[in-house]
């Protein structure tokens, strides 16, 4: 027998891909050696979002709820629940991890575990049995490097064993520079702990306009989130001493450790020579591998470290392996950062339009005066809009809002399309709400 | 509020104007659709239509002047203008290029199609063809804007986006195949440029051009020659000439071939028709206008008499007669060349005899007037002297089959050898 695909990984870029494979009527497998849904539903995206979900909660009730008129509680009382909050997030992820089972069955996915090996560019071994196949995907994801440093034993949490039941000490020390160490920065300083993210390089969040970075390290700093810059990123130059990192000319309290430093991917043992590069499989357009029945997306390929471009990538391979060529435009996903307020950009940013000599325009609008957003008592941000000169495209488009992760669909979809800031100023946004900025913007870009 | 109107765009490659005439002035009040001006563009004369409704605040260019398109005609004081349409002031480029039926739009269409008419304004069945003909291609925004900027026909680019929509990448990449449109460029290149003289494309040129391809392309030709003895049309002809030229009206054969041919079309409807694929049924058309190809200095123009039918033969000549000192002056203005349903071509009163007409689509069939001469005819067993008018007929065969086209013709010779029969039906 036969597989038309089989799938090393069931991440969001393995089970997307299975499931339409399955949908397809191709002949599947998935292989995988932990939790279905992989780093992102079981120790990713999902869990992270939920505890940052239960702490703007506590937040709000605390400082916010009397004002709103909420009375009956002594603000004095009002604590956070860590256990609470894991227990709240294992539910959901339970709750996804059956669906994904579900959908498995459905469509005629059999899903296999256990650890994979491939064997050659049309067989994969898996707990003993040798699966024949024309196409492999692989979709193994990735993970922290490892802090190399000498510390205490205990001290450094990978995001990994994060969400479980354990104690949250007072002093808290994020590495990383990414949107996920920002977010986890902001998660403890919403507890109320005392935060220390330390940054390897010169930026927090790489991938931001350097607008929207600024605007959040701002934002960051009066809540209260120490921010260190140039930190070795296996901490040299510090040591450990009487609960504190301590170098030259720096003591940084800190019981607990978190890694958020750069990912590497999570390689599948092989027996066939695959290329890699800087720690990825490497790929090209079609995320074909330097053998062409094997695929390699998602996180593994190091082209991005989102959950949906990973889904997205996986699509494309199995219209590829269907014969449907069509190009893939990584420009045109959404890059959703869950601080607070939340950020969320899409297209070129204006660092990239700059380098580019492109002729572009800037229409922004804050979300100061917009009635629903007040309502909310979420009036910060705004909405940016960087088109073209010439034609009035739409070139890239950053949101900061409260819920700018789900405003930024709109902007998605009028890039898709290829649309003009004259379509967005024409499209009627109903009224109150806090999407009228973005036509706002549009109308501004207009004049 | 105030709304600039400029001077649209009326026509492929077009980019000046001339005032003939100003209909209204300042401060008189006008609805949207009156005509504001006259102008001149080449041949064609045309009349500017408000996009606005309100009062005419300003008016730019005097009679004799010449404007750029894109340049100022008037300025209208709107009233009551809301929040929501001034948005839409606010990107007038993209709203006409959205709409396709917004003033600039209809004048495009009709530019287009001003040369070799084929609209037929009034009736139901042509609305649902002229919808048709200019069908919307699935594209995005920008690959609509980027297209216009480039003067690139977006119908002929082949999309690479979902359900095959048009992108931006799509229009660059035809462009690039195919190069830039004017084959001018590319002798520029390659030739002294002494060997050779470069002139831009009229816009006549190029309608001609374009409308000569559309046929070519999308119309199955089919040619019929035959001669018809006309000697007794050359009596009759040389008796009322005289009598017409006191009316001061100059009688040439071709009003008998008018009124024969609209007659021979009343009896065989599939030459007066018009096939419409999108909707699978053919367009029978009750009325007789025949559009007659005129030579000017600058190209061909297809003025349309109307009703052939129902005129009389001085009157038909009083109308060739107007329409030919119309083209002289460079008059002919859209509405004297719309609605045709069939088209007559007599290169023969310039030389040759047969050719092979191209259909004026999306009319049935064209038919030519070759020079009229002498020739041995037989009469009976006898070898005679006679007059022979030569006809060529081509026919849209999709339409028409080949009897239809050989009785058509046969009617058509029966009247202009008997021209007698021509007040007898």
């Amino acid at each position: 027998m036969q597989y038309d695909i089989v799938i090393i990984g069931s991440g969001p870029a393995g089970y997307v891909t299975a499931i339409r494979a399955g949908q397809l009527g191709l002949k599947t497998a998935i292989i995988e050696k932990d939790k279905i849904g992989g780093m992102c539903l079981n120790w990713g995206c999902i869990p992270s979002k939920s505890i940052l979900e239960s702490a703007k909660v506590f937040q709000k009730v605390k400082n916010d709820a009397a004002s709103f008129g909420v009375t009956g509680f002594d603000k004095k009382n009002i604590g956070f629940d860590w256990k609470q909050s894991i227990k709240r997030t294992d539910g959901i992820v339970r709750k996804l991890g059956a669906g994904i089972n579900f959908l498995f069955k459905k469509n005629g996915v059999e899903l296999i575990s256990g650890t994979a090996k491939i064997m050659s560019e049309n067989s994969v071994l898996v707990d003993n049995r040798l699966l024949e196949t024309k196409n492999i995907l692989i979709a193994t994801g990735s993970r922290q490097e490892k802090i190399n440093a000498k510390l205490p034993e205990g001290l450094v949490v990978e995001i990994a064993d994060l969400f479980r039941d354990r104690e949250i000490p007072e002093n808290i020390v994020v590495l990383g520079q990414n949107t996920v160490a920002v977010e986890l920065a902001q998660f403890f300083n919403l507890i109320e702990k005392k935060v220390t993210l330390l940054v390897p390089g010169s930026n927090i969040m790489p991938l931001a306009d350097s607008y929207v970075r600024e605007y959040m390290k701002n934002l960051l700093t009066k809540s209260g989130v120490k921010i260190i810059y140039d930190v070795d990123d296996n901490l040299s130059g510090f040591q450990y001493k009487d609960g504190a990192l301590v170098s030259k000319d720096m003591n940084i309290p800190c019981d607990f450790l978190l890694n958020s430093k750069m990912r590497k991917g999570t390689l599948p043992e092989s027996d066939i020579n695959l290329t890699i590069e800087d720690g990825f499989i490497k790929t090209d357009d079609d995320f074909t591998t330097n053998f062409p029945s094997v695929y390699a997306i998602g996180d593994v390929n190091g082209k991005s470290f989102y959950a949906h471009i990973a889904s997205a990538e996986g699509l494309h391979v199995v219209n590829h392996i269907k014969g449907i060529t069509e190009k893939i435009d990584l420009k045109k996903f959404p890059l959703n950062m869950y601080t607070v307020p939340e950020v969320a950009q899409i297209g070129e940013t204006e660092d990239e339009l700059k380098a580019s000599g492109a002729d572009y325009k800037v229409s922004e609008y804050s979300m100061f005066a917009n009635g629903k957003a007040m309502i909310e008592g979420e009036n910060t941000g705004f909405v940016r809009i960087l088109s073209d000169t010439k034609y009035g495209e739409v070139l890239g488009v950053q949101i900061v809002a409260s819920n700018a992760t789900d405003m930024i669909a709109e902007a998605g979809a009028f890039m898709q399309v290829e649309s003009t800031i004259y379509d967005i100023a024409k499209t009627v946004h109903a009224h109150p709400t806090i999407s009228e900025v973005f036509m706002e913007a549009g109308i501004e870009g207009s004049k | 509020m105030r709304y600039i109107f400029n001077f649209p765009d009326i026509g492929e490659g077009l980019d000046e104007g001339t005032i003939v005439e100003w209909y209204v002035s300042k401060g008189q009040q006008i609805n949207s659709g009156d005509s504001l001006v006259k102008m001149e563009t080449d041949k064609v004369v045309a009349d500017i239509p408000s996009p606005k409704s309100g009062v005419i605040a300003a008016i730019y260019g005097k009679v004799g002047e010449t404007i750029h398109v894109g340049n100022a005609l008037v300025e209208i004081e709107i009233e009551g203008v809301s929040g929501a349409a001034a948005i839409e002031e606010a990107a007038p480029k993209e709203a006409v290029k959205e709409e396709g039926a917004g003033v600039v739009g209809t004048l495009e269409i009709a530019g287009n199609n001003a040369f070799l008419p084929a609209s037929e304004e009034g009736t139901k069945e042509n609305q649902s063809t002229t919808e048709k003909t200019t069908k919307k291609v699935l594209a995005t925004p920008v690959a609509r804007a980027v297209a216009k900027d480039l003067g690139v026909n977006i119908n002929m680019v082949t999309g690479s986006g979902p359900a095959g929509r048009v992108m931006k990448e799509d229009v660059h990449a035809y462009l690039q195949k195919n190069g830039t449109s004017s084959p001018g460029r590319t002798v520029q290149q390659t030739v002294a440029e002494d060997r050779v003289e470069l002139k831009p494309l009229t816009q006549l040129r190029k309608t001609i051009a374009k409308n000569m391809l559309q046929s070519k392309h999308n119309a199955a030709h089919m040619t019929v020659f035959d001669e018809v003895e006309v000697s007794e049309l050359v009596r009759i002809r040389e008796k009322y000439k005289e009598i017409f030229l006191k009316k001061e009206v100059k009688l040439s054969y071709l009003p008998f071939v008018l009124k024969a041919t609209a007659l021979a079309l009343k009896k065989f409807k599939a030459l007066n028709a018009q096939m419409d694929m999108e909707n699978n049924q053919m367009i029978y058309k009750n009325y007789y206008n025949i559009g007659i190809a005129v030579d000017t200095e600058d190209g061909l123009i297809v003025p349309v008499i109307k009703d052939v039918d129902k005129l009389s033969i001085l009157q038909i000549a009083q109308k060739i007669n107007e329409i030919s000192e119309k083209a002289r002056k460079r008059e002919v203005s859209m509405e004297d060349m719309k609605d045709g349903t069939f088209t007559i071509t007599s290169f023969g009163s310039i030389g040759g005899q047969f050719a092979v007409p191209v259909i004026n689509y999306p009319q049935a069939a064209i038919l030519g007037i070759g020079r009229i001469l002498k020739k041995p005819v037989v009469k009976g067993d006898a070898v005679v002297p006679g007059t022979i008018m030569p006809l060529s007929l081509s026919v849209d065969h999709r339409i028409v089959d080949g009897g239809e086209t050989a009785r058509f013709i046969n009617q058509i010779m029966e009247y202009l050898s008997d021209p007698v029969s021509l007040i007898m039906d």
